[in-house]
């Protein structure tokens, strides 16, 4: 019996032995981390009004090379990003590249008004509740996402690009079948 | 008679306090020693008292102390190894990996209306493509349950003068882009402490702080919201880009207000965040239990004389 008591106070001090103290409650912001981190993922798609009337979405254009450029009219980075958008998308449109311009909350006649200033002709589409960028945890704006014909995420990325860096980007994309 | 009466008490308490892990959960004091203290004592008591009745007539109870042993020690390994208590934040239409449970948890997109009504569920997505809508009522997931908690957060609509939709941006926070304030910081007033954020407008050069008031904080001020008694509002106290004051306003939830060269709406609700505590292995916890039940029932039976003739 004594034996016994002697085996219960040892499990019983192996059992609590391994006790590290409760740590308190805390918090993680989900949130974060940028578009980079997305690449791999599902595309996530909502349907929005487009420019010049009906709604589009990324997932509309699945099987074609998607580019998503989040922007929006009081961004100066994004007004500069805009010649090289719009000279891939004359460039490459015929090649299986779309090219989609996701204005982030503001209205269809101010996101008109400055396409139409801009010389800019792929389509313009107007995320009033900007659930594009939200989704896609943008940090800033400019952001780029590019989406394979898979409809995943190819590469997600952060603030203005030139047309030298899309080319890079997008050029294997549509050379591969 | 004394050491059985004994033994059924620490089994009763140990079921007791293992069961408010699953009834009551992200306690923090599951994780304190005292607790796992009690258990690791209620484990060794009963199984001291399983052993000695093994052979006797007690057997039927020994039985019934081991199943309680078996729900101490689920609860006890959930208090020693199970995670504390995490509070997962998501803006809406965002994805977190949550790489100690294998899985991905979807905070789904909201539009105003929905915000207001609350009750928007969080999605949980395995590495094998299984989904499960998590809301208030906990989810097990091994040494763990999830659950949703709402909590006040606000749908920020900005508007020019001339009525045109304006972007807003949360400088302070991981969801830039994000229409959907979260209240992640807290203020004291007095001896209140009350949510805020931080919304700007960039294309107005503003920004805006918005300070959450629950319909008992507008009671401790004395303020009435326009909206009734039951509906919570926000102060939004609206600076230029250099921080200079430029207006403050008491918003009533979904109404516009005119501050500072803004029109702002801001519609006032819940939404979920994920609360990640530890749990008894259900299994362990389920098998310990039925097996105290029905041994505890059998133990009152009569037993049949040891010596009957076939």
């Amino acid at each position: 019996m004594r034996s016994y008591r002697a085996v219960a106070a040892v499990a019983l001090c192996a059992l609590t032995g391994c006790y590290s103290g409760g740590g308190p409650a805390h918090s993680v912001d989900g949130g974060g981390g940028g578009p980079a981190m997305l690449a791999g993922a599902p595309a996530v798609s909502y349907a929005i009004p487009r420019v010049g009337g009906g709604n589009d979405s990324v997932g509309a254009h699945r099987g074609s090379i998607v580019l998503m450029n989040f922007w929006a009219t009081w961004c100066p980075p994004c007004q500069e990003e805009m010649p090289a958008l719009e000279t891939l998308y004359r460039r490459d449109r015929a090649r299986g590249l779309v090219v989609l311009g996701i204005d982030q909350g503001e209205s269809p006649a101010t996101a008109g008004a400055f396409a139409r200033a801009h010389g800019v002709t792929f389509p313009i589409l107007v995320d009033a509740d900007q659930q594009y960028a939200s989704s896609y945890v943008s940090v800033g704006l400019p952001t780029t996402v590019i989406v394979g014909r898979t409809g995943h995420v190819v590469r997600g990325i952060d603030g203005a690009q030139t047309l030298a860096q899309f080319e890079a980007i997008v050029d294997p994309l549509l050379a591969a079948k | 008679m004394k050491s059985r009466a004994g033994a059924l008490a620490f089994a009763l308490a140990a079921i007791a306090l293992t069961l408010a892990q699953e009834l009551y959960p992200a306690q923090t004091w599951y994780h304190d020693w005292q607790y796992i203290a009690f258990l690791a004592v209620a484990v060794v008591a009963l199984a001291s008292y399983a052993w000695q009745a093994r052979n006797g007539a007690g057997r039927r109870l020994a039985l019934a102390l081991i199943g309680a042993a078996a729900v101490a020690v689920a609860g006890l390994l959930s208090g020693l190894i199970g995670p504390d208590t995490v509070t997962v934040i998501g803006t809406p239409g965002t994805v977190s990996p949550i790489p100690d449970l294998g899985v991905a948890a979807f905070f789904n997109p909201v539009d105003p209306a929905g915000l207001a009504r609350g009750g928007t569920t969080i999605t949980l997505r395995r590495r094998d493509g299984a989904a499960v809508d998590v809301g208030a009522r906990p989810v097990p997931l091994g040494l763990a349950v999830v659950f949703a908690q709402p909590r006040p957060a606000a749908y920020v609509v900005a508007r020019d003068a001339r009525g045109n939709r304006l972007t807003v941006t949360q400088p302070a926070n991981a969801s830039f882009l994000s229409p959907v304030l979260l209240f992640r910081q807290s203020q004291s007033i007095h001896d209140r402490t009350l949510p805020f954020d931080t919304v700007a407008v960039p294309a107005e050069h503003r920004v805006a702080r918005v300070l959450y008031f629950s319909p008992a904080d507008l009671a401790a001020f004395g303020r009435t919201p326009a909206a009734g008694a039951d509906q919570p509002a926000a102060v939004l106290s609206v600076a230029d880009d250099g921080g200079a004051p430029q207006g403050i306003a008491l918003a009533a939830p979904g109404q516009e207000a005119d501050v500072g060269g803004l029109r702002l709406t801001i519609t006032l609700g819940t939404y979920p965040v994920l609360v990640v505590a530890s749990a008894p292995q259900p299994y362990a916890l389920l098998g310990g239990l039925l097996l105290f039940v029905f041994a505890g029932g059998w133990s009152l039976l009569p037993s049949r004389p040891s010596n009957s003739q076939t």
